[in-house]
């Protein structure tokens, strides 16, 4: 690993930058993206900022259980995120549509099937430090060593 | 002015508050122990009543699956909402979340499940199937014949003089397998869960 891989590694874990977008939940899982804000879980602290914006966003968090309206956007939103990049899907939502996902109802989960997804996080809603935990892990996973693994 | 200043300089550059300065970070994020999580095993064993994916409100989020000799309830992570429904309505105690068990054997509360059976007799044909694939009917009488006739007292319902009558509602188990068998609809099976408490103890609030 040449010195210039571990400025980069050294810095990229210190500076996630996230952006969320909600795909058609019942905003539990916005409160407790919204709680890792707040100084009792201080996302800030670990390097981690919200921007919202995907262009200048490394982690997508998506939260809900994919709504019509989000077919296409969805993908669009993921397309502008610049590389290295990671998704990450909130609660059960996102994963199985939980109670939505029932019959008569117009939801499309999982979420993996229409974006690649790097974790998933399960709870109706989960904890905050479930959350973090997860964007952490991928931290680790996906952004460390990024250029000598292209 | 100047021994304020040095006491300035020696107050901050004590190598504790550097320290603390540079990497505060707040109270460990670890789980309490009272925070329901996902319904965990206790070690009891299960006797299949099924009363857990009966109280789950989230569809496909428990299932009472083989594990060795026994059943043992299986937890969908990615469905579950951890409300404890299961933990609670458990007649034996399989599982635990929290503090939901230690809440109950405090309060004295329990959920209790009992099956009421509704025939609509303009749609019964007679015809006994319901009888025939019950499985409690199935234990009490095993000679019980394609009409659903039986001599036997014990089974649930069994066919009398071309109508249904059900006998022990009780000893329902709330399994649906004569709804499944019905064809026409006639019969339905309420599950009701109700929750009971017990008279609080003298000496207590």
């Amino acid at each position: 690993m040449n010195i210039l891989q571990r400025i980069k590694n050294k810095v990229r874990s210190r500076s996630i930058h996230v952006a969320y977008v909600d795909v058609g939940s019942c905003n539990g899982c916005d409160i407790e993206v919204l709680a890792c804000l707040a100084p009792r879980y201080d996302i800030e602290q670990y390097g981690i900022f919200v921007h919202n914006n995907p262009r200048e966003a490394d982690v997508l968090l998506v939260i809900g259980a994919y709504t019509p309206g989000w077919e296409e956007k969805l993908a669009m939103v993921w397309e502008k995120i610049p590389a290295p990049k990671a998704a990450i899907t909130i609660g059960n939502c996102p994963i199985s549509g939980c109670l939505f996902d029932r019959k008569g109802s117009f939801v499309d989960p999982p979420v993996k099937k229409h974006i690649p997804i790097a974790a998933e996080v399960p709870g109706c809603p989960p904890r905050p430090t479930e959350i973090l935990q997860a964007i952490m892990s991928v931290r680790d996973s996906v952004f460390a060593n990024w250029e000598e693994e292209h | 002015m100047v021994s304020s200043l040095v006491w300035y300089i020696r107050e901050f550059a004590r190598a504790e508050w550097i320290k603390k300065f540079l990497f505060a970070k707040t109270a460990p994020l670890v789980t309490p122990s009272h925070f329901r999580g996902f319904p965990e095993p206790t070690g009891k064993t299960c006797t299949h009543a099924l009363f857990c994916m009966m109280a789950c409100p989230a569809p496909g989020a428990i299932e009472v699956v083989h594990a060795g000799d026994g059943w043992m309830p299986k937890i969908h992570k990615g469905h579950c909402i951890r409300c404890g429904l299961c933990v609670e309505a458990c007649p034996n105690g399989v599982l635990k979340s929290g503090r939901i068990r230690e809440t109950m054997e405090r309060e004295g509360t329990s959920l209790l499940f009992s099956f009421r059976i509704a025939i609509d007799t303009e749609l019964c044909t007679g015809c006994g199937n319901c009888c025939t694939a019950c499985p409690v009917n199935k234990q009490a009488d095993a000679q019980m014949g394609a009409g659903g006739h039986s001599s036997n007292d014990d089974v649930i319902m069994r066919v009398q003089e071309g109508d249904i009558v059900v006998i022990h509602e009780d000893k329902c188990t709330g399994c649906k397998t004569c709804e499944v068998s019905c064809p026409n609809g006639a019969i339905r099976i309420a599950r009701i869960l109700e929750g009971y408490q017990q008279p609080v103890q003298e000496g207590w609030q």
